[in-house]
């Protein structure tokens, strides 16, 4: 059992983060995390040190892993393709429909192209 | 139209034509094979052997060679996993992945078929894109012509990786370094400081070597050792050929990103190919394979790094924007044959055109056909290191420069602008604006003022066709702002896919030292192109200004980017590498060459170089480097009777 979060140093990334810590302690999974930010900021070895402690308490792992594909998307799911996990956990942010048309979404081709269920979280709650 | 086809195809059953474009085809595959060489490479070292031939000719060898060099580039890559050149390193992913489980064999007759393909689809869009851009094309006059050459060089500048600013410095010093000579309007001469050799312009083929070959020989002369892993080809031809077939559709979507790739100036195999992979793994719905031998990573990329130049010889050959730097060259020599890309050689020399496509097509198909026949051999090639041929190349490059003005000078050049090119490489600025920029300096400036000429004031400004360009233009620029902004607001995580090539150690000498050096020299060279143009009558003097002036716009920013980085960095950057070192011995290395030419002509020099290199720098076994040298001095010493080519007379020669 596995649950993967696509994380980036980014509100949304860090919602989606603690998300996926909830799911995995929840449903007894490990936890794996791909970096999708630009550049290489994962995150900081303290951060990793206390989800690890978190994930520890419910007896599961933590790994993170990347992909050889440029494209975050199309790794986020090649990873949860080969891994076979159970679930995705994204965050969002709202996009216009010119923007979509134009620039494009990750997360709109994460949700369309996964091959397994995808929790989508949004930084902006209203609590 | 169909007449001109046939025609140009009749003509093709010519022996001379047929043989050149067998010796082109051969001489390509072999290229594809050296590591850093690539297209540029292939058409810079042939271009030269050209310089006697008839038109048909030489267009064949050089076509033969272009199309494919992408072929066997692929057989380094798939083999040790040390892609042949920068597009096939797409290619590797999927394909050493595959031979290290024994499927090279697989892998090898993906990529083939698929580069043959890509080939003949690309042909088939040039031939296409002749009849569907002949009345647009008819209907250009000079203010068009003037605002594609502006085009050329700004989407060069804009569209290439990298920062665009460093794009658009470039692009313009390239612009500067065509202006060197006589001035197409006023004849005067430019630059030349009272040389008489500069009067003449820099030989296209020594800047395309300096700032592309030396460069690449000087990052890579390091490479002492050759691959020793030992990978067994396989089996399963046949079985490849099946598979291939399922992939019909990869193959033509990745053709066609690639003559879309190569339309786009400044957008060469490379960004084409990584483009490919990139639509390919996104379509795919099952993505668990790729980057560990999925064959439609390997499709449709070979497809498409075929097709990429074929479809750089649409704008070249229509509009007379160069889409890339070999076509560039390709430019530069149609422009000595008289003959002017553009409106006049769809009136005046069609049959040139159909001969080029048919060149390709048939090029592709002998150059697959020839990779099956020899992979054996191809592959044993691949084992030697590249520091052993270094020494050749170098050889090799230097006659080649000659050929041009059959003058030292030339050489010189070449050599400074090696390092030069160097610096500009491993700093991060793309080298195919400047060269480019090069090419295009003194069309733009003939269609300029040809334009100013024939309208009133502004009045060519109104034409439709120019607002179209203008708008081209302004939009990728406007794109690259909008995606600046986002990035620096950090607000670009979700957006689009990205297909661009994984960030590399492309350019190890970013941020250092070194690159404020390189912004440094930029500012430098504007301001003396500035002040030395002053002294030039006002119509000469123009466009040398302007360019000038926006090139000190533009490099003025890079050295304060360059600067507040410098400040703000704790860590200094990287300094004297040891690559670094190393790029600048061989520099040394290629200028004591020179020297030696100089004293005592070429023959003596090689003699002396070769050996020497491979001994000390290649560190080749004595056997290897005397057979080495013995072979090549046969050659040159019987290569003037067979090509109209000239060997570099030294000081002492005269005196005797």
């Amino acid at each position: 059992m596995t649950v993967l979060v696509a994380y980036a140093p980014a509100p949304e990334g860090r919602e989606a983060l603690t998300q996926g810590i909830a799911e995995a302690v929840l449903r007894k999974s490990d936890l794996l995390i791909v970096n999708v930010g630009r550049g290489h900021h994962g995150l900081e070895p303290q951060e990793m040190k206390d989800i690890e402690s978190q994930l520890q308490a419910a007896g599961r792992g933590l790994t993170v892993e990347s992909s050889v594909l440029s494209d975050p998307g199309d790794a986020v799911i090649q990873i949860a393709q080969d891994r076979d996990v159970d679930m995705i956990v994204v965050g969002l942010r709202h996009r216009s429909m010119v923007g979509k048309l134009i620039l494009g979404s990750t997360v709109q081709r994460i949700l369309l192209d996964a091959t397994c269920p995808v929790l989508a979280v949004r930084a902006d709650r209203l609590n | 139209m169909l007449d001109s086809a046939m025609a140009a195809l009749a003509s093709l059953a010519d022996p001379s034509l047929l043989l050149m474009l067998l010796i082109g085809v051969v001489a390509g595959l072999v290229m594809g094979l050296i590591p850093g060489l690539g297209g540029t490479g292939a058409v810079a070292i042939l271009l030269p052997i050209t310089f006697g031939m008839e038109p048909p000719q030489a267009l064949a060898l050089l076509i033969g060679a272009l199309a494919v060099v992408h072929t066997s580039d692929t057989v380094s890559a798939v083999l040790l996993g040390a892609p042949g050149s920068a597009s096939a390193s797409v290619t590797m992913l999927d394909g050493y992945s595959m031979a290290r489980k024994g499927q090279a064999a697989r892998a090898l007759t993906l990529a083939f078929l698929s580069s043959m393909a890509g080939g003949i689809i690309g042909a088939i869009g040039l031939t296409l894109a002749i009849p569907l851009a002949r009345p647009l094309v008819l209907s250009f006059a000079s203010p068009e012509l003037f605002m594609l050459t502006v085009l050329g060089v700004a989407l060069a500048a804009v569209l290439s990786r990298g920062n665009i600013i460093k794009g658009i410095s470039a692009g313009l010093l390239g612009l500067v370094l065509g202006m060197v000579g006589t001035s197409p309007t006023t004849a005067e001469e430019r630059f030349t400081f009272g040389s008489l050799f500069l009067g003449d312009g820099l030989s296209l083929v020594a800047v395309a070597l300096g700032i592309f070959g030396l460069a690449e020989i000087a990052s890579r002369a390091s490479q002492r050792r050759g691959q020793k892993e030992n990978i067994t080809l396989g089996g399963g031809w046949g079985k490849g050929i099946k598979e291939w077939l399922t992939h019909w559709s990869q193959v033509i979507r990745g053709a066609l990103i690639g003559i879309w790739a190569g339309v786009l100036p400044g957008v060469g195999a490379t960004a084409g190919t990584w483009l490919a992979y990139g639509q390919a793994v996104a379509t795919a719905k099952d993505k668990r394979k790729f980057g560990k031998g999925d064959p439609r990573g390997i499709v449709g990329p070979e497809s498409a790094n075929n097709s990429v130049e074929a479809g750089d010889l649409i704008p070249t050959l229509l509009f007379g924007i160069p889409g890339g730097v070999p076509s560039a060259m390709l430019l530069g020599m149609l422009l000595t044959y008289g003959i002017q890309p553009g409106p006049s050689i769809i009136t005046e020399h069609l049959d040139l055109m159909y001969l080029i496509v048919w060149s390709f097509a048939i090029a592709s198909i002998l150059g697959a056909l020839f990779c099956f026949l020899s992979v054996k051999q191809l592959a044993k090639l691949t084992k030697v290191p590249f520091a052993v041929l270094a020494a050749g190349l170098v050889a090799v490059m230097l006659l080649g420069s000659f050929q041009e003005g059959g003058q030292l000078g030339d050489l010189w050049v070449m050599i400074i602008l090696g390092v030069f090119g160097w610096l500009l490489k491993s700093t991060g600025f793309p080298r195919a604006p400047f060269l480019i920029g090069f090419v295009l300096a003194i069309p733009l400036e003939r269609y300029y003022f040809l334009t100013d000429s024939l309208y009133n004031g502004l009045d060519w400004m109104a034409r439709p066709g120019v607002l179209v360009f203008l708008a081209i233009l302004v939009l990728p620029m406007i794109w690259a702002f909008i995606k600046s902004i986002r990035a620096r607001r950090n607000t670009n995580l979700d957006d689009g896919h990205r297909d661009e090539r994984p960030e590399d150690d492309e350019s190890p000498l970013k941020n250092s030292t070194w690159s404020l050096a390189a912004a440094g020299i930029f500012a430098a060279a504007f301001a003396a192109a500035l002040i030395a143009s002053q002294s030039f009558s006002p119509e000469a003097r123009l466009v040398p200004q302007l360019v000038s002036i926006g090139g000190l716009v533009f490099s003025g920013i890079l050295l304060f980017i360059e600067i507040r980085t410098r400040l703000r960095a704790r860590t200094a950057g990287a300094g004297w590498t040891l690559d670094a070192g190393f790029a600048m011995k061989t520099f040394l290395w290629m200028t004591a060459f020179l020297a030696l030419t100089a004293g005592f002509g070429y023959l003596v020099a090689v003699t002396v170089f070769i050996p020497a290199f491979l001994l000390i720098v290649a560190r080749a076994r004595l056997k290897v480097a005397i057979i080495y040298t013995v072979a090549l001095y046969v050659v040159l010493l019987a290569l003037p009777s067979l090509l109209p080519i000239d060997l570099p007379q030294g000081w002492l020669n005269t005196l005797i």
